[in-house]
Protein backbone atom coordinates (compact mmCIF):
# COMPACT_ATOMS: atom_id res chain seq x y z
CA UNK A 1 0.00 0.00 0.00
CA UNK A 2 1.56 3.55 -0.61
CA UNK A 3 2.25 5.78 2.31
CA UNK A 4 0.15 8.40 2.73
CA UNK A 5 1.71 11.42 3.35
CA UNK A 6 -0.49 14.78 4.84
CA UNK A 7 -0.28 15.99 1.74
CA UNK A 8 -2.28 12.92 -0.45
CA UNK A 9 -4.31 12.41 2.18
CA UNK A 10 -5.92 15.39 2.12
CA UNK A 11 -5.80 15.25 -1.93
CA UNK A 12 -7.83 12.06 -1.47
CA UNK A 13 -10.45 13.73 1.16
CA UNK A 14 -11.32 16.50 -1.08
CA UNK A 15 -11.48 14.22 -4.06
CA UNK A 16 -13.88 11.65 -2.28
CA UNK A 17 -16.06 14.72 -0.58
CA UNK A 18 -16.51 15.88 -3.89
CA UNK A 19 -17.11 12.44 -5.93
CA UNK A 20 -19.82 11.66 -2.92
CA UNK A 21 -21.79 14.60 -2.52
CA UNK A 22 -23.99 13.55 -0.05
CA UNK A 23 -24.79 16.42 2.33
CA UNK A 24 -26.00 14.21 4.92
CA UNK A 25 -22.46 13.08 5.97
CA UNK A 26 -20.34 15.34 8.09
CA UNK A 27 -17.20 16.16 6.56
CA UNK A 28 -14.26 13.56 6.59
CA UNK A 29 -17.46 10.74 7.27
CA UNK A 30 -17.19 7.75 5.41
CA UNK A 31 -20.58 6.79 3.49
CA UNK A 32 -21.70 3.68 6.12
CA UNK A 33 -23.36 0.37 4.56
CA UNK A 34 -25.51 -2.07 7.10
CA UNK A 35 -26.16 -5.36 6.34
CA UNK A 36 -28.44 -7.51 7.90
CA UNK A 37 -27.82 -10.94 7.94
CA UNK A 38 -24.26 -12.90 8.17
CA UNK A 39 -25.54 -16.15 5.85
CA UNK A 40 -24.86 -16.24 2.36
CA UNK A 41 -25.77 -13.67 1.14
CA UNK A 42 -25.06 -10.88 3.93
CA UNK A 43 -21.85 -12.14 5.01
CA UNK A 44 -20.63 -12.42 1.36
CA UNK A 45 -22.20 -8.73 0.44
CA UNK A 46 -20.36 -7.43 3.50
CA UNK A 47 -16.71 -8.75 2.83
CA UNK A 48 -16.73 -7.73 -0.83
CA UNK A 49 -17.90 -4.05 0.00
CA UNK A 50 -15.29 -3.85 2.53
CA UNK A 51 -12.75 -5.77 0.65
CA UNK A 52 -13.02 -3.87 -2.46
CA UNK A 53 -13.53 -0.39 -1.13
CA UNK A 54 -9.90 -0.51 1.15
CA UNK A 55 -11.68 1.08 3.65
CA UNK A 56 -13.41 4.13 1.79
CA UNK A 57 -16.96 3.01 2.96
CA UNK A 58 -17.53 2.01 6.61
CA UNK A 59 -19.40 -1.68 7.02
CA UNK A 60 -21.75 -2.97 9.74
CA UNK A 61 -22.76 -6.41 9.93
CA UNK A 62 -26.12 -6.91 11.98
CA UNK A 63 -26.14 -11.09 12.43
CA UNK A 64 -27.95 -12.55 15.39
CA UNK A 65 -25.32 -15.39 16.10
CA UNK A 66 -21.59 -15.68 16.76
CA UNK A 67 -21.27 -19.31 14.48
CA UNK A 68 -23.42 -19.39 11.54
CA UNK A 69 -24.25 -23.24 11.00
CA UNK A 70 -25.02 -23.54 7.15
CA UNK A 71 -27.83 -25.20 5.86
CA UNK A 72 -26.19 -26.43 3.01
CA UNK A 73 -24.08 -29.93 4.07
CA UNK A 74 -26.46 -30.20 7.13
CA UNK A 75 -27.67 -33.18 4.92
CA UNK A 76 -24.43 -34.49 4.70
CA UNK A 77 -24.25 -34.19 8.45
CA UNK A 78 -27.32 -36.15 8.57
CA UNK A 79 -26.06 -38.74 6.70
CA UNK A 80 -22.48 -38.94 8.76
CA UNK A 81 -20.32 -37.47 5.83
CA UNK A 82 -19.75 -34.62 7.66
CA UNK A 83 -19.77 -33.69 12.10
CA UNK A 84 -21.10 -30.85 12.90
CA UNK A 85 -18.00 -28.87 14.09
CA UNK A 86 -17.67 -28.73 10.17
CA UNK A 87 -20.64 -26.61 9.09
CA UNK A 88 -20.11 -23.99 11.63
CA UNK A 89 -18.37 -20.91 10.74
CA UNK A 90 -17.55 -17.79 13.06
CA UNK A 91 -17.21 -13.68 12.11
CA UNK A 92 -13.58 -13.26 12.73
CA UNK A 93 -12.19 -12.98 9.22
CA UNK A 94 -14.64 -10.57 8.46
CA UNK A 95 -13.35 -8.38 11.26
CA UNK A 96 -9.78 -8.90 11.48
CA UNK A 97 -9.13 -9.34 7.40
CA UNK A 98 -11.44 -6.95 5.92
CA UNK A 99 -12.21 -4.04 8.75
CA UNK A 100 -16.18 -5.56 9.00
CA UNK A 101 -17.87 -4.19 12.13
CA UNK A 102 -19.61 -6.71 13.10
CA UNK A 103 -23.07 -6.55 15.70
CA UNK A 104 -24.06 -9.37 16.76
CA UNK A 105 -27.69 -8.44 17.79
CA UNK A 106 -30.78 -8.90 16.32
CA UNK A 107 -32.13 -6.39 14.25
CA UNK A 108 -35.31 -5.31 15.30
CA UNK A 109 -36.82 -2.44 12.84
CA UNK A 110 -35.99 -0.10 9.89
CA UNK A 111 -37.11 3.28 9.95
CA UNK A 112 -36.53 3.60 6.14
CA UNK A 113 -37.65 7.29 6.03
CA UNK A 114 -34.60 7.89 8.03
CA UNK A 115 -32.07 5.45 7.34
CA UNK A 116 -31.87 3.74 10.31
CA UNK A 117 -31.53 0.04 12.13
CA UNK A 118 -32.90 -0.55 15.64
CA UNK A 119 -31.31 -3.53 17.50
CA UNK A 120 -32.60 -5.57 20.07
CA UNK A 121 -30.68 -3.60 22.79
CA UNK A 122 -32.41 -0.17 21.71
CA UNK A 123 -29.14 0.85 19.68
CA UNK A 124 -29.56 2.53 16.26
CA UNK A 125 -27.19 1.97 13.69
CA UNK A 126 -27.96 4.87 10.49
CA UNK A 127 -26.73 3.92 7.01
CA UNK A 128 -26.58 5.27 3.50
CA UNK A 129 -27.10 1.86 2.17
CA UNK A 130 -29.02 -0.74 3.61
CA UNK A 131 -28.25 -5.08 2.77
CA UNK A 132 -31.32 -7.22 4.18
CA UNK A 133 -30.65 -10.91 3.50
CA UNK A 134 -32.41 -12.45 6.64
CA UNK A 135 -33.15 -15.58 4.89
CA UNK A 136 -36.27 -16.89 5.66
CA UNK A 137 -39.39 -17.32 8.19
CA UNK A 138 -41.42 -20.48 8.33
CA UNK A 139 -44.85 -20.17 8.20
CA UNK A 140 -45.79 -22.65 10.86
CA UNK A 141 -49.85 -22.63 10.45
CA UNK A 142 -49.36 -23.48 6.78
CA UNK A 143 -49.63 -27.32 7.72
CA UNK A 144 -52.65 -27.75 9.88
CA UNK A 145 -51.76 -28.96 13.50
CA UNK A 146 -47.60 -27.99 12.91
CA UNK A 147 -46.72 -24.86 14.97
CA UNK A 148 -43.42 -23.29 16.69
CA UNK A 149 -44.05 -26.35 19.59
CA UNK A 150 -44.42 -29.12 17.10
CA UNK A 151 -40.86 -28.55 15.77
CA UNK A 152 -38.69 -30.24 18.57
CA UNK A 153 -41.54 -33.28 18.12
CA UNK A 154 -41.15 -32.78 14.38
CA UNK A 155 -38.10 -30.31 13.68
CA UNK A 156 -37.82 -28.94 10.40
CA UNK A 157 -34.54 -28.22 10.67
CA UNK A 158 -34.96 -25.66 7.41
CA UNK A 159 -32.83 -22.47 9.56
CA UNK A 160 -29.54 -23.49 10.72
CA UNK A 161 -28.82 -24.42 14.34
CA UNK A 162 -29.74 -26.83 16.52
CA UNK A 163 -32.72 -28.31 14.90
CA UNK A 164 -30.91 -30.29 12.62
CA UNK A 165 -29.20 -31.89 15.84
CA UNK A 166 -32.52 -33.02 16.91
CA UNK A 167 -33.71 -34.39 13.76
CA UNK A 168 -30.34 -36.65 13.60
CA UNK A 169 -30.96 -37.72 17.40
CA UNK A 170 -34.83 -39.01 16.36
CA UNK A 171 -33.54 -40.42 12.83
CA UNK A 172 -30.89 -42.68 14.71
CA UNK A 173 -33.28 -43.52 18.10
CA UNK A 174 -36.51 -44.20 15.67
CA UNK A 175 -37.41 -47.68 16.37
CA UNK A 176 -36.40 -50.60 14.41
CA UNK A 177 -38.53 -50.88 11.31
CA UNK A 178 -40.91 -47.78 12.12
CA UNK A 179 -41.51 -45.53 9.61
CA UNK A 180 -40.42 -42.22 8.97
CA UNK A 181 -42.45 -39.81 7.87
CA UNK A 182 -41.48 -36.58 5.84
CA UNK A 183 -43.61 -33.61 4.79
CA UNK A 184 -41.65 -31.08 1.85
CA UNK A 185 -42.60 -27.92 2.08
CA UNK A 186 -44.75 -26.16 -1.44
CA UNK A 187 -42.98 -23.93 -3.72
CA UNK A 188 -41.05 -21.17 -4.07
CA UNK A 189 -38.75 -22.25 -1.06
CA UNK A 190 -35.13 -22.36 -0.05
CA UNK A 191 -32.95 -25.32 -1.89
CA UNK A 192 -35.33 -27.17 -4.43
CA UNK A 193 -33.38 -30.28 -4.15
CA UNK A 194 -32.73 -30.31 -0.02
CA UNK A 195 -36.11 -32.26 1.17
CA UNK A 196 -35.12 -34.71 -1.40
CA UNK A 197 -31.23 -34.80 -0.66
CA UNK A 198 -31.95 -35.34 2.90
CA UNK A 199 -34.47 -38.44 2.41
CA UNK A 200 -31.48 -39.64 1.00
CA UNK A 201 -28.87 -38.84 3.61
CA UNK A 202 -31.95 -40.43 6.34
CA UNK A 203 -32.43 -43.57 4.01
CA UNK A 204 -28.39 -43.96 3.80
CA UNK A 205 -28.44 -43.85 7.84
CA UNK A 206 -31.76 -46.44 8.01
CA UNK A 207 -29.34 -48.70 5.47
CA UNK A 208 -26.29 -48.58 7.89
CA UNK A 209 -28.33 -48.99 11.43
CA UNK A 210 -31.97 -49.59 10.68
CA UNK A 211 -32.41 -51.66 7.55
CA UNK A 212 -36.07 -52.66 7.82
CA UNK A 213 -37.06 -48.67 8.09
CA UNK A 214 -39.49 -46.89 5.76
CA UNK A 215 -39.82 -43.62 4.76
CA UNK A 216 -42.80 -42.14 3.39
CA UNK A 217 -42.89 -38.61 1.29
CA UNK A 218 -46.39 -36.80 1.78
CA UNK A 219 -45.51 -34.04 -0.89
CA UNK A 220 -47.60 -30.83 -0.91
CA UNK A 221 -46.56 -30.97 -4.90
CA UNK A 222 -46.87 -33.51 -7.80
CA UNK A 223 -43.07 -32.92 -8.88
CA UNK A 224 -40.21 -31.84 -8.09
CA UNK A 225 -35.98 -30.32 -8.26
CA UNK A 226 -33.98 -33.51 -10.12
CA UNK A 227 -36.74 -36.02 -9.64
CA UNK A 228 -35.94 -38.80 -12.10
CA UNK A 229 -32.44 -38.31 -10.47
CA UNK A 230 -33.32 -39.15 -7.48
CA UNK A 231 -36.13 -41.32 -7.84
CA UNK A 232 -33.27 -43.49 -9.57
CA UNK A 233 -30.72 -43.28 -6.91
CA UNK A 234 -33.61 -44.05 -4.37
CA UNK A 235 -34.82 -47.45 -6.42
CA UNK A 236 -30.63 -48.12 -6.50
CA UNK A 237 -29.32 -47.87 -3.33
CA UNK A 238 -32.46 -48.30 -1.27
CA UNK A 239 -34.94 -50.24 -2.62
CA UNK A 240 -37.95 -50.52 -1.76
CA UNK A 241 -37.34 -48.26 1.44
CA UNK A 242 -38.75 -44.77 0.42
CA UNK A 243 -42.44 -44.34 -0.53
CA UNK A 244 -42.64 -40.57 -1.84
CA UNK A 245 -46.49 -39.68 -2.57
CA UNK A 246 -47.37 -36.76 -4.89
CA UNK A 247 -50.45 -34.41 -3.87
CA UNK A 248 -52.60 -35.48 -6.77
CA UNK A 249 -52.26 -38.77 -5.19
CA UNK A 250 -52.80 -38.37 -1.27
CA UNK A 251 -55.17 -35.38 -2.30
CA UNK A 252 -53.68 -32.97 0.62
CA UNK A 253 -52.21 -33.44 3.90
CA UNK A 254 -55.88 -32.48 5.80
CA UNK A 255 -54.21 -32.59 9.94
CA UNK A 256 -51.24 -33.69 11.87
CA UNK A 257 -51.41 -34.51 15.06
CA UNK A 258 -48.08 -34.69 16.99
CA UNK A 259 -48.86 -36.54 20.20
CA UNK A 260 -50.26 -39.43 18.32
CA UNK A 261 -47.37 -38.71 15.32
CA UNK A 262 -50.17 -38.97 12.32
CA UNK A 263 -50.66 -37.76 9.04
CA UNK A 264 -54.31 -37.49 7.56
CA UNK A 265 -55.07 -37.48 3.84
CA UNK A 266 -57.50 -37.92 1.71
CA UNK A 267 -55.93 -41.73 0.95
CA UNK A 268 -55.37 -42.69 4.14
CA UNK A 269 -54.16 -41.79 7.46
CA UNK A 270 -50.19 -42.31 8.09
CA UNK A 271 -48.94 -43.32 11.64
CA UNK A 272 -45.31 -41.86 12.06
CA UNK A 273 -42.28 -43.32 14.84
CA UNK A 274 -39.90 -39.80 13.92
CA UNK A 275 -40.63 -37.45 11.08
CA UNK A 276 -39.65 -34.05 9.70
CA UNK A 277 -42.31 -31.67 8.49
CA UNK A 278 -41.12 -28.25 6.24
CA UNK A 279 -44.00 -25.76 6.32
CA UNK A 280 -43.91 -23.29 3.77
CA UNK A 281 -41.90 -20.11 3.80
CA UNK A 282 -41.56 -16.17 3.23
CA UNK A 283 -38.78 -13.94 3.89
CA UNK A 284 -37.14 -12.96 7.39
CA UNK A 285 -39.37 -10.64 8.77
CA UNK A 286 -37.17 -7.85 8.79
CA UNK A 287 -38.09 -7.52 5.21
CA UNK A 288 -41.25 -6.88 5.97
CA UNK A 289 -40.34 -4.65 8.49
CA UNK A 290 -38.47 -2.28 6.45
CA UNK A 291 -41.61 -2.54 3.77
CA UNK A 292 -39.73 -4.31 0.95
CA UNK A 293 -41.99 -7.34 0.63
CA UNK A 294 -44.88 -7.31 -1.33
CA UNK A 295 -46.70 -10.83 -0.16
CA UNK A 296 -44.35 -13.24 1.00
CA UNK A 297 -40.97 -12.11 -0.77
CA UNK A 298 -39.22 -9.49 -2.15
CA UNK A 299 -39.42 -7.43 -5.24
CA UNK A 300 -35.79 -6.88 -6.84
CA UNK A 301 -34.60 -4.41 -9.52
CA UNK A 302 -32.45 -7.39 -11.51
CA UNK A 303 -29.44 -5.20 -12.57
CA UNK A 304 -28.30 -3.95 -9.16
CA UNK A 305 -30.48 -6.17 -6.20
CA UNK A 306 -32.03 -3.09 -5.38
CA UNK A 307 -35.63 -3.70 -3.75
CA UNK A 308 -38.42 -2.12 -6.00
CA UNK A 309 -39.85 0.05 -2.99
CA UNK A 310 -36.77 1.75 -1.82
CA UNK A 311 -33.35 2.58 -3.66
CA UNK A 312 -31.36 2.20 -0.92
CA UNK A 313 -32.08 -0.81 0.19
CA UNK A 314 -30.78 -4.27 -1.31
CA UNK A 315 -32.61 -7.35 -0.58
CA UNK A 316 -30.32 -10.16 -1.09
CA UNK A 317 -30.88 -14.23 -0.99
CA UNK A 318 -33.64 -16.44 -0.07
CA UNK A 319 -35.78 -13.18 1.26
CA UNK A 320 -35.55 -11.74 -3.00
CA UNK A 321 -37.85 -12.97 -5.71
CA UNK A 322 -34.80 -13.41 -8.49
CA UNK A 323 -37.19 -15.40 -10.38
CA UNK A 324 -35.19 -17.67 -12.15
CA UNK A 325 -32.85 -18.06 -10.07
CA UNK A 326 -33.68 -20.72 -6.81
CA UNK A 327 -32.99 -19.80 -3.76
CA UNK A 328 -29.92 -21.67 -2.42
CA UNK A 329 -26.82 -20.05 -1.01
CA UNK A 330 -24.93 -20.14 -4.52
CA UNK A 331 -27.39 -17.99 -5.76
CA UNK A 332 -27.03 -15.40 -2.80
CA UNK A 333 -23.48 -15.70 -2.64
CA UNK A 334 -23.47 -14.39 -6.58
CA UNK A 335 -26.12 -11.73 -5.80
CA UNK A 336 -24.16 -10.50 -2.98
CA UNK A 337 -21.24 -9.45 -5.36
CA UNK A 338 -23.69 -7.73 -8.13
CA UNK A 339 -24.88 -5.70 -4.99
CA UNK A 340 -21.94 -5.12 -3.30
CA UNK A 341 -20.78 -3.93 -6.69
CA UNK A 342 -23.60 -1.92 -7.75
CA UNK A 343 -23.26 -0.17 -3.67
CA UNK A 344 -19.25 0.29 -4.31
CA UNK A 345 -19.99 2.28 -7.52
CA UNK A 346 -22.77 4.60 -6.37
CA UNK A 347 -20.54 5.37 -2.90
CA UNK A 348 -17.43 5.79 -4.24
CA UNK A 349 -17.97 5.87 -7.54
CA UNK A 350 -16.18 2.92 -8.40
CA UNK A 351 -16.74 1.20 -11.76
CA UNK A 352 -19.89 -0.35 -12.01
CA UNK A 353 -19.89 -4.11 -14.01
CA UNK A 354 -22.34 -6.11 -16.00
CA UNK A 355 -24.23 -8.17 -13.52
CA UNK A 356 -23.68 -11.71 -14.31
CA UNK A 357 -25.18 -14.53 -12.06
CA UNK A 358 -24.71 -17.71 -11.47
CA UNK A 359 -26.04 -20.98 -9.59
CA UNK A 360 -25.00 -24.87 -9.26
CA UNK A 361 -26.85 -26.79 -6.64
CA UNK A 362 -25.28 -30.31 -5.54
CA UNK A 363 -26.99 -32.92 -3.50
CA UNK A 364 -25.61 -35.99 -2.30
CA UNK A 365 -27.69 -38.84 -3.42
CA UNK A 366 -25.37 -42.01 -1.31
CA UNK A 367 -21.59 -42.22 -0.70
CA UNK A 368 -19.88 -41.13 -3.89
CA UNK A 369 -22.97 -40.58 -5.90
CA UNK A 370 -23.61 -36.52 -6.24
CA UNK A 371 -25.66 -34.97 -8.68
CA UNK A 372 -25.88 -31.56 -9.50
CA UNK A 373 -28.02 -28.88 -11.62
CA UNK A 374 -26.52 -25.40 -12.60
CA UNK A 375 -27.51 -22.02 -14.85
CA UNK A 376 -25.86 -18.95 -15.83
CA UNK A 377 -28.14 -15.90 -15.44
CA UNK A 378 -28.24 -12.55 -16.88
CA UNK A 379 -30.37 -9.23 -16.04
CA UNK A 380 -33.36 -8.27 -17.69
CA UNK A 381 -35.56 -5.38 -16.86
CA UNK A 382 -38.06 -7.65 -15.70
CA UNK A 383 -36.36 -10.73 -14.10
CA UNK A 384 -33.39 -12.42 -13.61
CA UNK A 385 -32.90 -14.43 -16.67
CA UNK A 386 -31.78 -17.97 -17.42
CA UNK A 387 -29.17 -17.74 -20.16
CA UNK A 388 -27.65 -21.66 -20.19
CA UNK A 389 -27.82 -24.62 -18.14
CA UNK A 390 -27.05 -28.44 -17.42
CA UNK A 391 -28.19 -31.11 -15.12
CA UNK A 392 -26.63 -34.48 -14.45
CA UNK A 393 -28.01 -36.96 -16.37
CA UNK A 394 -29.69 -40.73 -15.36
CA UNK A 395 -27.36 -43.51 -16.11
CA UNK A 396 -24.08 -41.77 -15.34
CA UNK A 397 -21.00 -43.98 -14.79
CA UNK A 398 -20.49 -44.08 -11.15
CA UNK A 399 -16.44 -42.33 -11.42
CA UNK A 400 -18.40 -39.15 -13.16
CA UNK A 401 -20.76 -39.37 -9.91
CA UNK A 402 -17.78 -39.69 -7.46
CA UNK A 403 -15.83 -36.28 -9.15
CA UNK A 404 -19.33 -34.43 -9.26
CA UNK A 405 -19.22 -35.67 -5.16
CA UNK A 406 -15.94 -34.59 -4.79
CA UNK A 407 -16.92 -31.04 -6.36
CA UNK A 408 -19.42 -30.51 -3.72
CA UNK A 409 -16.90 -30.87 -1.16
CA UNK A 410 -14.26 -28.61 -3.13
CA UNK A 411 -17.16 -26.12 -3.23
CA UNK A 412 -18.00 -26.20 0.19
CA UNK A 413 -14.70 -24.86 1.34
CA UNK A 414 -14.79 -22.30 -1.63
CA UNK A 415 -18.00 -20.70 -0.54
CA UNK A 416 -17.44 -20.71 3.18
CA UNK A 417 -14.00 -19.54 2.70
CA UNK A 418 -15.27 -16.78 0.13
CA UNK A 419 -18.26 -15.86 2.99
CA UNK A 420 -16.05 -15.83 5.93
CA UNK A 421 -11.97 -15.47 4.88
CA UNK B 1 25.19 13.43 -13.03
CA UNK B 2 21.50 14.74 -13.90
CA UNK B 3 21.66 14.25 -17.80
CA UNK B 4 23.04 10.97 -17.10
CA UNK B 5 20.53 10.08 -14.70
CA UNK B 6 17.81 11.56 -16.96
CA UNK B 7 18.82 9.36 -19.82
CA UNK B 8 19.37 5.96 -17.74
CA UNK B 9 15.57 6.71 -16.91
CA UNK B 10 14.88 6.97 -20.56
CA UNK B 11 16.00 3.88 -21.24
CA UNK B 12 14.09 1.80 -18.12
CA UNK B 13 11.07 3.62 -19.21
CA UNK B 14 11.63 2.26 -22.80
CA UNK B 15 12.42 -1.51 -21.83
CA UNK B 16 9.08 -1.43 -19.22
CA UNK B 17 6.47 -0.20 -22.08
CA UNK B 18 8.13 -2.14 -24.69
CA UNK B 19 7.58 -5.37 -21.94
CA UNK B 20 3.99 -3.70 -21.27
CA UNK B 21 3.38 -3.88 -25.27
CA UNK B 22 4.06 -7.27 -25.77
CA UNK B 23 1.49 -8.18 -22.82
CA UNK B 24 -0.62 -5.85 -24.43
CA UNK B 25 -0.79 -7.71 -27.75
CA UNK B 26 -0.98 -11.00 -26.04
CA UNK B 27 -3.81 -10.01 -24.15
CA UNK B 28 -6.14 -7.84 -26.36
CA UNK B 29 -8.39 -5.88 -24.21
CA UNK B 30 -7.02 -7.12 -20.34
CA UNK B 31 -8.41 -5.12 -17.64
CA UNK B 32 -6.79 -5.69 -14.01
CA UNK B 33 -9.93 -4.54 -12.30
CA UNK B 34 -12.08 -6.07 -15.12
CA UNK B 35 -10.41 -9.77 -13.95
CA UNK B 36 -10.22 -8.97 -10.12
CA UNK B 37 -14.24 -8.35 -10.67
CA UNK B 38 -15.10 -11.66 -12.60
CA UNK B 39 -12.95 -13.20 -10.27
CA UNK B 40 -15.64 -13.18 -7.85
CA UNK B 41 -17.79 -15.58 -9.58
CA UNK B 42 -14.73 -18.11 -9.44
CA UNK B 43 -14.16 -18.09 -5.54
CA UNK B 44 -17.12 -19.39 -4.96
CA UNK B 45 -15.92 -22.68 -6.06
CA UNK B 46 -12.60 -22.75 -6.49
CA UNK B 47 -10.53 -21.15 -3.18
CA UNK B 48 -7.58 -19.41 -3.07
CA UNK B 49 -5.67 -22.30 -0.93
CA UNK B 50 -6.77 -24.77 -3.78
CA UNK B 51 -7.28 -27.06 -0.55
CA UNK B 52 -11.07 -28.31 -1.47
CA UNK B 53 -10.74 -31.49 -2.87
CA UNK B 54 -12.44 -31.88 -6.16
CA UNK B 55 -11.63 -28.00 -7.19
CA UNK B 56 -8.07 -27.29 -8.45
CA UNK B 57 -6.48 -23.78 -7.22
CA UNK B 58 -6.23 -21.14 -10.45
CA UNK B 59 -4.38 -18.46 -9.01
CA UNK B 60 -0.40 -17.83 -10.05
CA UNK B 61 -1.40 -19.74 -13.41
CA UNK B 62 0.77 -18.55 -16.11
CA UNK B 63 -1.42 -16.42 -18.50
CA UNK B 64 -0.88 -19.17 -21.19
CA UNK B 65 -2.30 -22.00 -19.46
CA UNK B 66 -5.23 -20.34 -18.07
CA UNK B 67 -6.29 -19.17 -21.69
CA UNK B 68 -5.31 -23.21 -22.70
CA UNK B 69 -7.00 -24.41 -20.28
CA UNK B 70 -10.56 -22.20 -20.07
CA UNK B 71 -10.36 -22.97 -23.87
CA UNK B 72 -10.24 -26.48 -23.63
CA UNK B 73 -13.68 -26.03 -21.50
CA UNK B 74 -15.24 -23.36 -23.76
CA UNK B 75 -14.57 -25.74 -27.37
CA UNK B 76 -16.01 -28.81 -25.18
CA UNK B 77 -12.47 -30.16 -25.94
CA UNK B 78 -12.67 -31.15 -21.86
CA UNK B 79 -15.59 -32.27 -20.07
CA UNK B 80 -17.26 -31.07 -17.09
CA UNK B 81 -20.59 -29.61 -16.98
CA UNK B 82 -19.82 -26.64 -14.46
CA UNK B 83 -17.00 -25.72 -16.78
CA UNK B 84 -18.08 -25.74 -19.40
CA UNK B 85 -20.99 -23.61 -18.47
CA UNK B 86 -18.81 -21.15 -16.61
CA UNK B 87 -16.79 -20.92 -19.75
CA UNK B 88 -18.93 -20.53 -22.04
CA UNK B 89 -20.15 -16.98 -21.32
CA UNK B 90 -16.33 -15.76 -21.18
CA UNK B 91 -15.70 -13.88 -24.23
CA UNK B 92 -11.74 -12.83 -25.48
CA UNK B 93 -11.88 -9.28 -23.01
CA UNK B 94 -13.44 -11.65 -20.05
CA UNK B 95 -10.46 -14.40 -20.85
CA UNK B 96 -7.57 -12.03 -20.74
CA UNK B 97 -8.85 -10.11 -18.15
CA UNK B 98 -9.20 -12.85 -15.73
CA UNK B 99 -5.99 -14.58 -17.07
CA UNK B 100 -4.40 -11.19 -16.52
CA UNK B 101 -5.40 -10.88 -12.49
CA UNK B 102 -5.38 -14.42 -11.89
CA UNK B 103 -1.01 -14.46 -12.99
CA UNK B 104 -0.40 -12.12 -10.85
CA UNK B 105 -2.41 -13.09 -7.40
CA UNK B 106 -1.17 -15.53 -5.16
C1 LIG C 1 -31.20 -28.68 4.22
C2 LIG C 1 -30.70 -27.58 3.35
C3 LIG C 1 -29.72 -27.83 2.42
C4 LIG C 1 -29.24 -26.82 1.61
N1 LIG C 1 -28.28 -27.11 0.70
C5 LIG C 1 -27.81 -26.15 -0.12
C6 LIG C 1 -26.78 -26.44 -1.05
O1 LIG C 1 -26.29 -27.57 -1.15
N2 LIG C 1 -26.35 -25.45 -1.85
C7 LIG C 1 -26.84 -24.18 -1.76
O2 LIG C 1 -26.38 -23.31 -2.51
N3 LIG C 1 -27.82 -23.86 -0.88
C8 LIG C 1 -28.31 -24.81 -0.06
N4 LIG C 1 -29.30 -24.51 0.85
C9 LIG C 1 -29.91 -23.16 0.83
C10 LIG C 1 -29.13 -22.11 1.58
O3 LIG C 1 -28.89 -22.50 2.91
C11 LIG C 1 -29.89 -20.79 1.58
O4 LIG C 1 -30.45 -20.54 0.33
C12 LIG C 1 -28.95 -19.64 1.93
O5 LIG C 1 -28.46 -19.81 3.23
C13 LIG C 1 -29.65 -18.29 1.78
O6 LIG C 1 -28.81 -17.25 2.17
P1 LIG C 1 -29.44 -15.95 2.82
O7 LIG C 1 -28.33 -14.98 2.96
O8 LIG C 1 -30.65 -15.54 2.08
O9 LIG C 1 -29.95 -16.42 4.26
P2 LIG C 1 -29.20 -17.20 5.45
O10 LIG C 1 -27.98 -17.86 4.96
O11 LIG C 1 -30.22 -18.00 6.15
O12 LIG C 1 -28.71 -16.03 6.40
C14 LIG C 1 -29.60 -15.24 7.12
C15 LIG C 1 -28.90 -14.75 8.39
O13 LIG C 1 -29.58 -13.61 8.87
C16 LIG C 1 -29.67 -13.65 10.27
N5 LIG C 1 -30.83 -12.82 10.60
C17 LIG C 1 -32.11 -12.93 10.13
N6 LIG C 1 -32.87 -11.94 10.59
C18 LIG C 1 -32.07 -11.18 11.37
C19 LIG C 1 -32.30 -9.98 12.12
N7 LIG C 1 -33.49 -9.40 12.17
N8 LIG C 1 -31.26 -9.48 12.83
C20 LIG C 1 -30.02 -10.06 12.80
N9 LIG C 1 -29.75 -11.18 12.09
C21 LIG C 1 -30.78 -11.72 11.40
C22 LIG C 1 -29.79 -15.12 10.60
O14 LIG C 1 -29.30 -15.39 11.89
C23 LIG C 1 -28.92 -15.78 9.52
O15 LIG C 1 -27.60 -15.98 9.96
C24 LIG C 1 -29.78 -25.51 1.71
C25 LIG C 1 -30.76 -25.24 2.65
C26 LIG C 1 -31.23 -26.26 3.46
C27 LIG C 1 -32.29 -25.95 4.47
C1 LIG D 1 -19.45 -24.13 -9.94
C2 LIG D 1 -18.07 -24.31 -9.54
C3 LIG D 1 -17.02 -23.60 -10.38
C4 LIG D 1 -16.98 -22.27 -10.72
C5 LIG D 1 -18.00 -21.18 -10.39
C6 LIG D 1 -15.77 -22.10 -11.46
N1 LIG D 1 -15.10 -23.28 -11.57
FE1 LIG D 1 -13.35 -23.58 -12.57
N2 LIG D 1 -13.40 -25.56 -12.10
C7 LIG D 1 -14.41 -26.16 -11.39
C8 LIG D 1 -14.15 -27.58 -11.35
C9 LIG D 1 -15.04 -28.63 -10.68
C10 LIG D 1 -12.95 -27.80 -12.05
C11 LIG D 1 -12.26 -29.15 -12.34
C12 LIG D 1 -12.86 -29.61 -13.61
C13 LIG D 1 -12.20 -30.82 -14.25
O1 LIG D 1 -12.02 -31.82 -13.54
O2 LIG D 1 -11.89 -30.73 -15.43
C14 LIG D 1 -12.51 -26.50 -12.51
C15 LIG D 1 -11.36 -26.30 -13.28
C16 LIG D 1 -10.92 -25.06 -13.71
C17 LIG D 1 -9.69 -24.81 -14.43
C18 LIG D 1 -8.66 -25.87 -14.81
C19 LIG D 1 -7.66 -25.96 -13.69
C20 LIG D 1 -6.59 -26.96 -13.96
O3 LIG D 1 -5.51 -26.77 -13.41
O4 LIG D 1 -6.83 -27.90 -14.72
C21 LIG D 1 -9.61 -23.48 -14.66
C22 LIG D 1 -8.49 -22.74 -15.36
C23 LIG D 1 -10.80 -22.88 -14.09
N3 LIG D 1 -11.55 -23.87 -13.53
C24 LIG D 1 -11.08 -21.53 -14.14
C25 LIG D 1 -12.24 -20.96 -13.62
C26 LIG D 1 -12.54 -19.55 -13.72
C27 LIG D 1 -11.65 -18.51 -14.35
C28 LIG D 1 -13.73 -19.38 -13.12
C29 LIG D 1 -14.53 -18.08 -12.97
C30 LIG D 1 -14.78 -17.32 -14.17
C31 LIG D 1 -14.18 -20.67 -12.65
N4 LIG D 1 -13.24 -21.60 -12.97
C32 LIG D 1 -15.37 -20.88 -11.99
C33 LIG D 1 -15.50 -25.55 -10.78
C34 LIG D 1 -15.83 -24.22 -10.91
Amino acid sequence: MAKITRRSFVGIMAASTTALSMPSIAFGALPRVVVIGGGAGGATAAKYIAKDSKGAVDVTLVEASKRYYTCFFSNLYLGDFRNYGSIGHNYYGLAVNHGVNMVHEWASSVNSAEKKVYLGSGATVSYDKLVISPGIDLKFNSVNGYSPEAQSIMPHAWKSGTQVQLLKNQVKGMKKGGTFVMVPPPNPYRCPPGPYERISMIAHQFKKTNPTAKIVVLDPKNKFSKQSLFMEGWQKHYPGMIEWISADTHGGIKKINTSTMEFETDLDTFKADAASVIPAQQAGRIAMNAGVNKGDWCPIVPASMQSQADENIYVLGDASIAKSMPKSGFSANSQAKVAANHIRGSLTGSKVFTPRFANTCWSLVATNDGIKVGANYDAKPDKINKTSGFISKTGEDSNLRKATYEESIGWYSGITSDMFS
Amino acid sequence: MKSKFVFFSIIILLLFSNKILADDKALAGADFEYGQHLSGECVTCHNSTGLGQGIPKITGMKTAVFIKKILAYKTKEKDNAVMQMVADRLGEEEINSLALYLSKTK
